[in-house]
Parts: structure tokens; sequence; C-alpha cells
């Protein structure tokens, strides 16, 4: 099938991709840009997990940096409260988001387009409000320290790098498997996919469940890196870089999230040198693909490498 | 522990702050009612009017009864634009769009937002911009409350505005228009209704509104980048509850979201006072997706 082509095909230039970040400490070992890799790393995570969501069962949600928020505090406050060692930290923070994740995806199943994304933005807000505002258990905008694991940058990136394989391979895998069918039918034509005897509401809630675990172990392991977690992480200008990254680098590929997500943030940082006009560029620019080039960088390349094989899509 | 004098209070407080999100959120409602769709950017017209005014009265020193119309003139120009570049996929070929119409509007909104946002901290600066009073009187009293004179001026003007477009809505040719499109754009263009001129003056409309309302206020509450993500949620809030693209929802829905705010903080929690209509909203999209008045049988 050409899908599978095509998922194998991005699943081989992903790991490519990831071969070659790996490579990069050998030239750079500047702690500020590894710094800036390991924070690029952790948008690549939650650019993935939002576009299972978005680009593969057509759920537009807008809370993915509510679930790293809520991931980031469930490691925060179990070890606070309970000095749960950093590995149980993950887990219940992957855990919690995921558990949230269900819930929410069950409640939300049946909404669509703008009322979805009204829904999910509602929840992130409160989400967010309510770790802020809660000042006796979560510090409020203070923010809730929390005793880092390590402190070697090269070891942090290797970390994050490793964790972002190992959600690029569990996405390839369940996209890969019956499941991945399933969530294409869903987002193509759900009373089809229905009809054909897809589990809508089983297969739809577990792609939110399993995109929130996955950005709620994004946040959980950024919680132990910077130390620190703060409200301002479930930020909806945070959701706001996801989104971005993922329409600029390819919706709906497996690529397409990882490049955006390094190449968006990668360049912010290295702009931010030349007067900081990053954010207004890339927002230009998620208008501009958003318009032009509905396949992002992802669909461009493919594109331009089609007619020199001399064969059409 | 509610007393007369207080719940009077409250009530005049929150029925103001309804008056400022209606000017909001009646564009909001006709924007979704014709193109339905959310505009994510709607807080940016608000932010970006409050800069004109601020800009054109303090720098320029020009007299309120230029510098208000001229606010709102930049929003309806930005709308206007906005409509012309951005909306016309949505309705230009609608077969071949299809699927991602929604995620389109979505992510373009969204997008349109970041950038204004990004673009008005890089050009004016991320800080604080204070505005010219609309009026000297500091105090006012209103009924049972005393009130800041800004606010009173402000209601003043909004009041005025609100049913300046009831009418335009109820009577004018173009007001019957954007109403036929928003009941059934195919039946509307049938009949003879330019309905790609609809959808362009509902957005210079829309964005007109939405700046004024952030001229009014800028006196209040002064222009910094971000003050628009305030407002837009709240007007996100009151088109659900109003029954999303209904015109009279959606104001009786700012009133009465500006009475929830202002009693619940009191009553219930002043924390978690900006979580209520939140709240509100999702178990209105979940229960009631028709909103308090809405039509019944729209695809959720």
């Amino acid at each position: 099938m050409s899908g599978d082509i095509r998922l194998r095909r991005e699943f081989i230039a992903t790991a490519l991709l990831l071969v070659l970040l790996a490579l990069l400490p050998l030239v750079q070992r500047d702690v500020y840009w590894l710094g800036v890799l390991v924070v690029s790393a952790y948008f690549a995570i939650l650019a993935s997990s939002w576009n299972l969501l978005a680009g593969f069962t057509g759920q537009f949600s807008l809370a993915p940096a509510a679930f790293a928020m809520i991931g980031a505090y469930g490691a925060a406050l179990s070890a606070t409260y309970y000095s749960v060692p950093p590995i149980l930290g993950l887990i219940i923070g992957t855990g919690a988001a995921g558990l949230i994740g269900l819930v929410l995806g069950r409640i939300v199943m049946r909404l669509k387009g703008p009322y979805l994304a009204l829904t999910t933005l509602s929840f992130a807000e409160i989400a967010r409000l309510v770790a802020s505002n809660s000042i006796n258990i979560t510090r409020g905008d203070l923010g809730l320290p929390i005793a880092g694991w390590f402190n070697d940058r090269v070891l942090w990136f290797y970390v994050f790098l490793g964790a972002l394989a190992f959600v690029i391979c569990g996405l390839y895998l369940l996209l890969r498997s019956k499941a991945g069918l399933f969530l294409e039918a869903i987002r193509d034509d759900e009373i089809a996919a229905a009809r054909s005897g897809v589990r809508i509401v089983f297969w739809k809630t577990a792609a939110f469940s399993i995109s929130s675990a996955a950005a709620g172990f994004a946040g959980a392991l950024y919680a132990y890196f910077a130390s620190l977690v703060t409200p301002e992480l479930g930020l909806v200008q945070q959701t706001g870089l996801v989104v971005s990254m993922t329409v600029i680098g390819g919706m709906g590929s497996l690529i397409g999230p990882v490049v955006g997500a390094f190449l968006v943030y990668v360049t912010s940082e290295w702009l931010r040198d030349v007067g900081g006009w990053q954010l207004v560029i890339f927002a230009a620019l998620v208008i501009v693909f958003a318009r032009l080039f509905r396949t992002g960088l992802w669909g461009l390349v493919t594109a331009a490498l089609q007619p020199r094989r001399g064969k059409p899509a | 522990m509610l007393t007369g004098a207080l719940a009077a209070d409250l009530a005049v407080n929150g029925l103001v702050t309804g008056l400022f999100y209606a000017l909001m959120a009646v564009g909001l409602a006709l924007i979704f009612g014709v193109l339905r769709i959310v505009n994510f950017a709607h807080g940016e017209f608000y932010m970006v009017g409050a800069y004109a005014y601020t800009i054109v009265a303090a720098r320029l020193g020009v007299p309120l009864a230029v510098a208000l119309p001229t606010a709102f003139l930049f929003g309806a120009a930005l709308g206007w634009v906005v409509e012309r570049t951005l909306m016309r996929p949505l309705y230009a070929n609608i077969a071949t769009w299809g699927l991602m119409r929604d995620e389109y509007a979505v992510i373009v909104t969204f997008g349109l937002s970041l950038l204004l946002v990004n673009l008005v901290d890089k050009a004016i600066g991320p800080y604080a911009f204070r505005a010219p009073a609309l009026v000297s009187a500091s105090r006012i009293v209103v009924g049972p409350a005393l009130m800041s004179g800004q606010k009173v001026a402000a209601a003043g003007v909004t009041l005025v505005t609100l049913a300046f477009i009831a009418l335009f809505l109820r009577f004018s040719y173009w007001g019957r228009a954007v109403r036929a499109v928003s009941q059934n754009r195919l039946g509307a263009s049938l009949a003879g209704i330019d309905a790609t001129a609809v959808s362009s003056l509902v957005f210079a409309l829309a964005g007109g509104l939405a700046a004024l309302a952030g001229a009014l206020l800028s006196p209040i509450i002064n222009a910094s980048p971000d003050v628009g993500a305030f407002p837009a949620i709240k007007s996100y809030v009151i088109v659900v509850l109003g029954g999303m693209g209904s015109i009279l929802g959606a104001f009786i829905a700012s009133l009465l979201l500006g009475l929830v705010e202002s009693f619940g903080a009191v009553l219930v929690s002043y924390q978690y006072r900006d979580t209520f209509g939140l709240v509100l909203l999702i178990l209105f999209l979940l229960f009631r997706p028709q909103g308090l008045f809405g039509e019944r049988g729209r695809e959720v």
C-alpha cells in the first residue's frame, strides 16, 4: 500500500534526522546551545504528539501545552510532597496527563472543528488558572522547584533525543498497525468509518489519551531538566508554538513536526541576536504555509524530489 | 453577607462590564454566523484599537470625537484586509476545500493572532501605554453605584454603538443581507445577495467593533501587546453561551457573564473568578451546544 510506503519513508527520514542530531554535540558543546537543542527536542515531542491528534485523527486540540504542564506538575508535586525518585516521577507525570486526556478525550468526542478548539482551549486555560491560583499547593506563579536529576547538558540532550526517538517509534508502530488505518479513516470520514465497523469512540479517545500522555511525558522530563515548574508551561502561546512548528514542518507526516520544531526553535534562538523579529517571521510563515503550502516543508521537499524520479504521486 | 446595597453595586458593575463584552462578542457572533468559523485573532483587533486610539489621541493630540472613530476605522480596515487575503479560501471553492476547512480557519486565525501580538511588540514595544482619559470626572454616581468616570463614558458610547448596530442589522439592506447569509449562504446567493461582499463587511464590522472596545477601555487597562487575550476569551465564552452566531444571544449572554463574574467573585471565589466562564463554555458545548438562544440542529 502506498500509505505504508510513505509512512516507512518518513520513518527512515526521521531516524536519519535523529542520528544527524545525535552527532551535533561533537561540534557544539556550548552549554547555551545544548540547552536550545534540549528545548527543541521537548517541542518536537509535543508537536509529534499533537500531530497524532490534528494530523492523523482530525481532532484539532488546543491543549498540548496544558498537558505538558500537567505532566510537569505531576512530576514536581509528587517529588515535592512524596519525594519520589525521577523515574517514578516521570511515570506519574505521564500517567496523570494520559488519564486526564482520557477523560477529556471521552468528553469532547462529539465535538468538531471550532467547537473542539474552543473546548480544549477553555480546558487549557482552566488548568493553567488552577495551577497559578492554587498558591498553597503549587506556589502559583512563583513556580515549584524540583530537585534536578543531573547537570550534564550533553547527557540531557541525549536523554531528550532518546525520549523523542521513543515517541517517534511508538507513533510509527501505532500508525503502521491497523490502528493507524482506523485513525485516518476517522479523520477522512467519520460516518463512513463507523459504518465500516471502526470503533469511533474507542479509537478517538485512545488517540487523545496517547497524545496527552506523550505531551505529559515531555513536560515531566522538562520539569527535571529545568528544575522549576511554572504555570507558564501551559500558556496558550506555547500551544501556538507547537501548532506553528507542526504546520511549518508538515502536518500529517511523521517527520514534519520534528523538522518544524528544531528548525523553528533553533533558528529563532539564532535570530534572537539580530533584533528578535523571529516570532513575527514565524507567525507570518505559519499563515503563508497554511494558505499556500498546506503540506509544509516536508511536503515541499517530497514534491521537489518527485519529478526527478519521474513518477507522479 | 450580601446586603442590598452591595448587590445593587455588583449588579451595576456587572452590567457595565457586560456591555463591554458585548462590543467584542457581537462581532465574533457576526463572523461565526456568516463564515462558520471562530476568529481566534479577535482579541488582537481589540489590542490594535487600543493602540490606534492611544497613539492618535496622545501623540497627535487629536480630539476624542475623531480619535475614537479613527480606531474603529483602523480595526475595520484591518478586518477587511484579513478577510480578503486569508478568509477567501473558506468559500471560494468549497467543494475542493472540504476536509480541512475548520482546521485551516483555526490555524490561520491563530497564526494571525501570534503575528499581530509580536509585530506590535517589536514595532511599538512591550511596555504598557497610558491612554488619554475619555472624561475628566474620576467618579460618577450611577443609580446605586459609584463608578469610574471612564467606565461610565465608555458604557455610554458602547450603548449608542450597539443600538446603532441593532438598527443597521434590522432595517438596512446590508444588515438584512448579513442575516440572510447567516441563515443560508447558498440560498442568499441565489436570491441575488453578494455573499462575498457580506463576508468582507462582517469582518470589517467585527474588526471595527473590537477595535472600538479596545479604544474605549484603553484609559482603564493600558494598551500592551497581549492585552487582547483576556477579552477574546470572554467573547468565546459569550458566543457559546448565547448560541454561536446569534447576535441577540451574544448581547444577552454578555450581560449575563458580566453579572455572573461580578457576583461570583464575591459569593463563590475571587481567585477563580476567571474560570467560571470557561467552565460554563465547556458545559454548554457538551449539553446545550445551541446555547441559550441559538437554533437547534446545527452540526456540532
